[in-house]
């Protein structure tokens, strides 16, 4: 069985070696060696759904990340053999649908993504380190604020905490590091920057980010019918709003 | 009809056997952290393996029924008085309303599970009645017991009394093995830090909880620069952080993670992690693939059995 586990593919349609490795008794994960990119994480959720179609109720989770995608599934089932000819198939396709970049213009205008906007209130009150990030980034306040809200960025996949959005794609100019010692209290809807990452804490919990804002919308309600505020592929915008706006959409101020 | 908290007990929440599918949106899947133990609690009243039952961890909560039920508790063993009198677990006994259930020392394990012959009036959230207790949804509020709540119950059933035959009973003896197949990155690691990792004798921290088991004894120090390449972590991955110090993965833990993993601990063993408290012992035992797949095949067959049984009823 272990040497079902690690095999190595060739991946056309991304272009890279696809290692699959053991995760325990129960889980195997496959590794892509390919940089982060919308291009990736396309071909991972491809791939993520062609598993879950055909295997369905004999694998319990399917759990994606930005180079990797991990499944879970019973010990005593035959998953692993089955999920490797899934790969192995996978791996000699040429083009999937929706993202190969050098497939003409027409091609990748047929990505269909939703844009979900989430408003961020900026102001000092619920930004406590976006001075701290100005200083470090050499940037002006309302600089590190536009370059921020500027642009889409990609949800490659939920993970870490319930309805965490891990997102690519933050402006190189706004790095910066995470805090030594990390806060042991963020509030819920903070937004921050972590290293070359910026994301939304769905829930009030420590956290080592800058905070750079904070959003009135709700990112994860698990009483919801749809309790995420996104999925993986779509993209979000922030939107910069006032303090009273702030205070008219969460229904409260601080 | 309803439990009345006394005293809530250190934490003390709802949990059923999770809650499945959902690690792709962040949501670990809970439930009780002894799976066994909740199985043998549930078959003590009769209910199906997966109904909710409360977990009881290390310091237990006081109850007050306020209506006649059958319960039963299992798992780690604790001094049980009703009114007063000692009772004992592994067993189910009928109370009546007005009854007091006290928790009293701990004598070994970490965590009890009472099952009641009876529904509980909650809400199930995305498919299960399990509390996560850090994102607070689902079980009782989202959150731990606390001192008045109610436990709404409803469906109270009349149940057959049992008892778990003692050669069936689990023991706790605070020391333990866990066995190991390989995880992601234990390739990562020489052969000289997984005989290290294989030769040490751990001890349980008391920063240990659902999310995950923090151990303690000599550092492991890590030669591997390579850059950890984010993916999912199940639970029993043993995460080797920079500290050199392992942290065994749990039910609440994160989904996506972390840290080098050297081992996971087999699927058969994982209900261990339940029963663990500060100070105890663990040892790691690597095992092949084809080993774990016997090991889980023989405990799932014992486990069939045991839940099986019918010849202990008597009304």
């Amino acid at each position: 069985m272990n040497g079902l586990l690690d095999n190595e593919y060739y991946c056309e349609p991304i272009g890279c070696k696809v290692k699959s490795v053991a995760n325990g008794d129960s889980g195997l994960t496959l590794l892509f060696d390919a940089p982060i990119s919308e291009k990736l994480a396309r071909a991972i959720f491809e791939l993520a759904d062609r598993i879950k179609h055909r295997l369905g109720d004999s694998i319990e989770e399917v759990i994606p990340a930005y180079q990797s995608l991990t499944i879970f599934y019973s010990p005593l089932s035959d998953c692993p053999e089955k999920i490797g000819a899934i790969v192995a198939e996978f791996a000699e396709i040429k083009t999937c649908p929706g993202y190969d970049e050098n497939n003409s213009s027409a091609a990748k205008q047929e990505v269909e993504y939703r844009v979900v906007e989430i408003p961020v209130c900026y102001a000092e009150p619920y930004a406590p380190d976006l001075k701290f990030v100005a200083e470090r980034c050499r940037l002006p306040v309302e600089q590190i604020i536009k370059l921020h809200s500027e642009k889409d960025y990609l949800v490659h996949m939920l993970g870490f905490s319930p309805g965490f959005l891990y997102l690519g794609g933050l402006n190189s100019k706004l790095f910066c590091d995470r805090k030594k010692m990390p806060d042991t209290r963020v509030p819920a809807g903070s937004v921050g920057i972590g290293g070359e990452q910026t994301g939304v804490y769905p829930q009030a919990s420590p956290g080592g980010w800058q905070i750079i804002g904070r959003t009135p919308s709700v990112i994860f309600d698990p009483l919801a019918d749809d309790p995420f505020i996104a999925k993986p592929l779509d993209k979000v915008r922030f939107v910069p709003i006032s303090e009273q706006k702030f205070i008219r959409l969460s229904g409260n101020g601080l | 009809m309803s439990i009345h908290v006394i005293k809530p007990g250190l934490q003390t929440s709802i949990q059923d056997l999770g809650r499945p599918g959902q690690m792709h949106n962040g949501i670990a899947r809970s439930g009780a952290m002894d799976p066994v133990s909740m199985q043998i609690a549930n078959w003590l009243v009769n209910n199906p393996a997966n109904n909710p039952v409360i977990e009881v961890t290390l310091v237990g909560p006081t109850l007050q029924f306020e209506t006649p039920l059958t319960i039963a508790i299992s798992g780690a063993d604790f001094d049980l008085y009703l009114n007063g009198d000692l009772v004992f677990n592994n067993q189910s006994m009928r109370v009546n309303a007005g009854d007091l259930l006290e928790f009293d020392r701990l004598n070994s394990g970490a965590r009890a599970y009472i099952a009641i012959a009876a529904d509980f009036k909650l809400t199930p959230v995305l498919n299960s009645f399990s509390t996560h207790l850090s994102a607070g949804f689902g079980g009782l509020n989202g959150r731990a017991f606390m001192t008045d709540d109610q436990i709404p119950l409803s469906a109270i059933c009349k149940v057959p009394m049992r008892k778990l035959a003692d050669k069936n009973q689990l023991t706790f003896s605070g020391s333990y093995l866990l066995r190991c197949v390989p995880s992601v990155e234990s390739a990562w690691f020489s052969q000289a830090e997984h005989s290290f990792f294989y030769s040490q004798q751990y001890q349980v921290t008391p920063e240990s909880n659902r999310m995950g088991i923090r151990l303690r004894g000599t550092r492991l120090t890590q030669t591997s620069t390579r850059q950890m390449v984010s993916s999912g972590l199940l639970t029993g991955s043993i995460q080797i952080p920079q500290s050199g110090l392992p942290i065994i993965s749990s039910v609440d833990g994160q989904t996506i993670g972390g840290y080098p993993r050297i081992a996971n601990v087999v699927s058969a063993d994982q209900s261990i992690l339940g029963q663990l408290k500060a100070n105890d012992k663990i040892r790691f035992v690597k095992v092949n693939q084809k080993q774990a797949v016997k090991i889980i095949k023989k405990k799932q067959a014992l486990l069939t059995s045991v839940l099986a049984e019918r010849n202990n009823d008597a009304s």
